[in-house]
């Protein structure tokens, strides 16, 4: 796309310009930034129809720069991340990243994020909300060094079917090799940049880290070359369709977080969550362990599940009905989803229901037709998750789209 | 892990003692660790005693351990000197005060009378396990109902008067019913000694009750030295272990307690030796038992903020002066062997060293309690208010800047004192903490304030005696009640631990 617009160097907003911010200020034709960590992260660029359809068709470019990144560094180090997280970090082996969730010491899930280990002693921590103070909590009386690298990083989301390709088109040799959850490191516009074969999409894609000084060589190096390859800009809301498609959860929406709760039961635990896969009870001791050891024995007082909605109209924020009459519970996240053409969502069922009572649900979704609201039952389905999984996300190498 | 021991306990302590007789007695094998080369804690070094007026052992303790108690509690009790800033001291026994106005006197036993109801009924909870701040076991909720009807038993009036002034401080309360003095000054010492408060700090009638709880064995705030003093308390608390069965070594630090699927297995000594046991107290400091000994990585990151924060900077020095000849009082009159010396002349002079403290200094006129023991031909005093965080360090100028300042008010009443002494020694909170690992050097090895007391004691998370890593129990100070020489918290970690299955 050839970028016309006039660059408006600063956006009123009182928000940081990210380390690509001149470039994104060229393309977002909207100018609808929104407030992610501080930076001026756009939430749609030019039409968000099109920018969800290069995420499933073509290859798409998303400033991750804001994410919160924490260093983990030292003998200790290890041991320090496997107290964090509830996985067994010490199965990750150098150059692999994990996704992970930590708990506090009542069992309920603090955050989620992706663990890269890009050594034996020294390990990245990516997630949504600050940690600094959790982190050297959880670090004190080891010989490690923690520190916030937020900005001492650029962060580029490259996804899509014709990901792989672009960057061979760019000469990063053996990148298609580079298997789910691989990490190497590569050169692009002469800039040293390290990727990860990871994502918020659930499709074939890359995370592409540097310098933060060389973003925008990196950026001008990517654009041309995806000039063949359908690369398009993309904002926050595309990114927010695909993950829901994509089965991941997001903190703020789906959860909240132990550390932000102030109603003590609003906080969730792993088995409520659905993420019980993530927890190895089995290993040392880390963080909320004895806490976890007895939730797992126990039912969980609500679930988190995967719904799909008989009928096409996204049930957002929808309370959902057992034989449509009693209240069981309510909806974080809708979508239509245009590419499995399924009406689906997550829902937080109160227990029994989504566990041991499964049938006869029903999300209660508001129409308006000209002003006027109408109230539709939709029946509603336990389904799993992901919603939409393609073969392409996990083969190596992958196809040449 | 199978073992010779059914428990250990790090530490001879008293509390320490206590705990192991409880356990012996109950027909365990248990192994009593001490770092130091005598039993008995801060109470059993004879040469330099941390702790010289054992005055609080709980009397239940002393007969359900079936200890000699008229020897323990049959002594008559002990009469405390308040010196003002001049003339005669005034001489004080229990609600009785003598030497002031006859209005003093009788508000004074009026205001004791009404402290010792009100600390009769904070007592019940002394030999009680705190309730938990989540789901209570039937025994903790009989603790509370016990302590809730004394409670109710206090009269409306009193009960209002006890929830006003709990929070409340001891300069208000005393200024209200007493007037500044050294009649309040002796009283607000005893709301604030060990402690990192001064009267005019909230909670200090709290501490104040505490205190006067925690010396019931003849009635409230009656104290009564042990026949034989501290070394026969300490002697028949070992000879209770040892006759039930129970063994005691000296000069042996643990330095980890082991750990094994998440349960206590027993503790590995600095030696290296390797001691298995399904069953470990510890009567070291909450810190270091749960920091150092037991180690962070079996604990969660929130437990090891709050134990790290918890409140432990110690405050009171101890010096011993050699004195073979006392000599008299200013008033006139000799002091006389027991007797308790205060110099506290006002609540005002106890703020103002406080003041002091409080920012890292030495108080000009510290304040301080002391003892003369006329067979040792020793003034023992306990001095108030010298920070733990002395700023330049506890150096040796600064023990004999303290030295002086502690004399020099001693001069004062006991003229002709200076010159008598033959030679000194001064141990400082920092001496304390390294040569018994209470962590700050803190005599209740952790702040006995409002937010660390009952079911806040030692720290949010861990009150109820049982640690997180399974069979691993807090018997020392650090553990609900609190310091002073009552063995409570070994009494009550102990049976804590009977009542879990004894591992
Ligand atoms: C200056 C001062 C004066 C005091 N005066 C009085 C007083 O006059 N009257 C009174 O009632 N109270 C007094 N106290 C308070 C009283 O001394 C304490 O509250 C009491 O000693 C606590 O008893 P304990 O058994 O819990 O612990 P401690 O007496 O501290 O005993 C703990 C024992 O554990 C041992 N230990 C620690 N770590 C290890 C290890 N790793 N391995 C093996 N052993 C270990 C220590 O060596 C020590 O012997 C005073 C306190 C201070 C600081």
């Amino acid at each position: 796309m050839a970028a016309k617009a006039k660059p408006v160097p600063q956006v009123a907003l009182g928000l940081e310009p990210g380390p690509f911010h001149d470039r994104l200020v060229a393309h977002n034709r909207q100018q609808a930034w929104m407030n992610w960590m501080g930076y001026a992260s756009p939430s749609v660029l030019d039409t968000v129809e099109f920018e969800y359809f290069a995420i499933r068709n073509q290859s798409t470019l998303f400033d991750i720069s804001p994410m919160c990144k924490y260093a983990i560094t030292g003998p200790d180090a290890e041991s320090v991340v496997n107290r964090l997280v509830t996985r067994d970090i010490r199965k990750l082996k150098p150059g692999r990243v994990a996704y992970c969730i930590w708990c506090d010491e009542d069992g309920n899930v603090v955050d989620d994020g992706t663990v890269f280990r890009l050594s034996e002693t020294e390990f990245r921590l990516c997630c949504q909300e600050p940690q600094l103070s959790w982190l050297e909590d959880i670090g004190w009386g080891f010989d490690v060094q923690i520190s916030d690298v937020t900005r001492d990083i650029a962060g580029l989301a490259l996804q899509g079917p014709t990901s792989c390709a672009l960057l061979k088109d760019l000469g990063l040799a053996g990148i298609e090799t580079l298997k789910p959850f691989g990490i190497a490191g590569f050169e692009i516009g002469g800039a040293a940049v390290t990727i990860s074969r990871t994502g918020f999409t659930g499709d074939l894609g890359y995370e592409l880290w540097m310098e933060p000084g060389d973003a925008l060589k990196v950026w001008d190096a990517l654009m041309p070359a995806g000039k063949l390859r359908g690369l398009r800009v993309i904002g926050y809301e595309a990114l927010e369709m695909a993950r829901i498609e994509a089965g991941f959860l997001l903190p703020k929406v789906d959860f909240l977080s132990a550390q932000t709760v102030l109603r003590a039961d609003r906080a969730n635990t792993p088995y409520e969550l659905g993420l019980e896969w993530l927890v190895a009870l089995d290993k040392p001791h880390f963080n909320g362990r004895r806490a976890l050891v007895d939730l797992s024995k126990q039912t969980p007082r609500r679930k988190l599940v995967a719904i799909e909605i008989e009928r096409d109209k996204p049930a957002h924020n929808a309370l959902v009905y057992h034989k449509k009459t009693r209240e069981v519970g309510q909806v974080t996240s809708a979508l239509w989803s245009p590419t499995c053409k399924r009406n689906i969502a997550y829902a937080w069922l109160e227990a029994p229901y989504g566990q041991s009572v499964t049938d006869n649900l029903w999300v209660e979704i508001y129409l308006q037709k000209e002003i006027r609201w109408q109230r539709r039952m939709a029946r509603c389905h336990l389904v799993a998750k992901p919603f939409f999984v393609h073969p392409r996300r996990t083969a190596t190498p992958p196809a040449d789209y | 892990m199978s073992g010779r021991y059914d428990a250990i306990i790090i530490g001879a302590g008293h509390n320490g003692l206590v705990g192991a007789a409880v356990l012996a007695r109950k027909g365990k094998k248990v192994l009593v660790l001490e770092a130091r080369d005598h039993v008995g804690g801060m109470l059993g070094d004879a040469s330099f005693r941390v702790a010289p007026l054992p005055y609080a052992l709980r009397p239940e303790i002393a007969r359900m351990l079936q200890l000699d108690q008229k020897r323990l509690h049959g002594a008559k009790p002990v009469e405390t000197l308040a010196f003002g800033s001049d003339g005669p001291p005034l001489r004080i026994i229990g609600g009785q005060v003598t030497g002031t106005d006859a209005i003093t006197e009788h508000d004074y036993a009026i205001l004791h009378a009404r402290l010792g109801r009100q600390a009769r009924a904070l007592g019940v909870m002394m030999l009680q396990s705190p309730p938990g701040l989540g789901k209570a076991s039937l025994g903790e909720m009989a603790g509370l109902a016990k302590m809730a009807l004394k409670m109710r038993l206090l009269g409306k009036t009193e009960m209002r008067d006890l929830l006003r002034i709990i929070l409340s401080n001891a300069w208000d309360l005393l200024n209200d019913e007493i007037g500044d003095g050294p009649l309040a000054g002796a009283l607000a010492m005893d709301a604030t000694l060990g402690g990192a408060m001064g009267p005019r700090s909230p909670g200090t009638v709290l501490t104040l009750l505490y205190r006067m709880a925690s010396q019931s064995s003849h009635g409230h705030g009656l104290r009564v030295m042990p026949e034989g003093g501290p070394d026969a308390l300490v002697k028949a608390l070992s000879d209770c272990v040892t006759s039930a069965g129970g063994e005691i070594r000296t000069g042996v630090a643990v330095e980890k307690i082991l750990v094994d699927q998440d349960r206590a297995a027993g503790v590995r000594l600095q030696s290296g030796e390797e001691i298995a046991a399904p069953l470990v107290l510890s009567n070291a400091s909450p810190k270091t038992t749960l920091l150092t000994l037991l180690g962070v990585e079996h604990l969660d990151g929130e437990f090891i903020r709050r134990c790290r924060n918890m409140a432990s900077k110690g405050m009171v020095s101890r010096l011993d002066f050699d004195i073979a000849q006392m000599p008299s009082l200013r008033s006139g009159g000799k002091i006389e062997q027991g007797q308790r010396l205060v110099f506290a002349p006002t609540m005002q002079a106890i703020e103002a060293s406080f003041n002091a403290a409080k920012y890292g200094d030495l108080p000009e006129r510290p304040v301080f309690e002391a003892t003369y023991d006329t067979t040792a031909k020793r003034l023992c005093v306990t001095a108030q208010f010298t920070p733990h965080d002395l700023k330049g360090g506890w150096t040796d100028d600064a023990k004999s800047a303290l030295a002086s300042s502690v004399m020099a008010a001693l001069e004062e009443a006991l003229p002709g004192l200076s010159s008598a002494v033959t030679a000194s020694r001064v141990m400082s909170p920092v001496d304390i903490e390294t040569g018994y690992g209470a962590s700050g050097g803190h005599w209740h090895h952790g702040e006995l304030r409002v937010d660390q007391l009952l079911m806040l004691r030692p720290f949010d998370g861990a009150a109820q005696y049982r640690m997180p890593v399974k069979g691993l129990y807090l018997c020392g100070a650090g553990a609900h009640p609190g310091g002073d020489i009552s063995g409570a918290p070994g009494f009550n970690a102990a049976r804590a631990a009977l009542r879990d299955g004894g591992h």
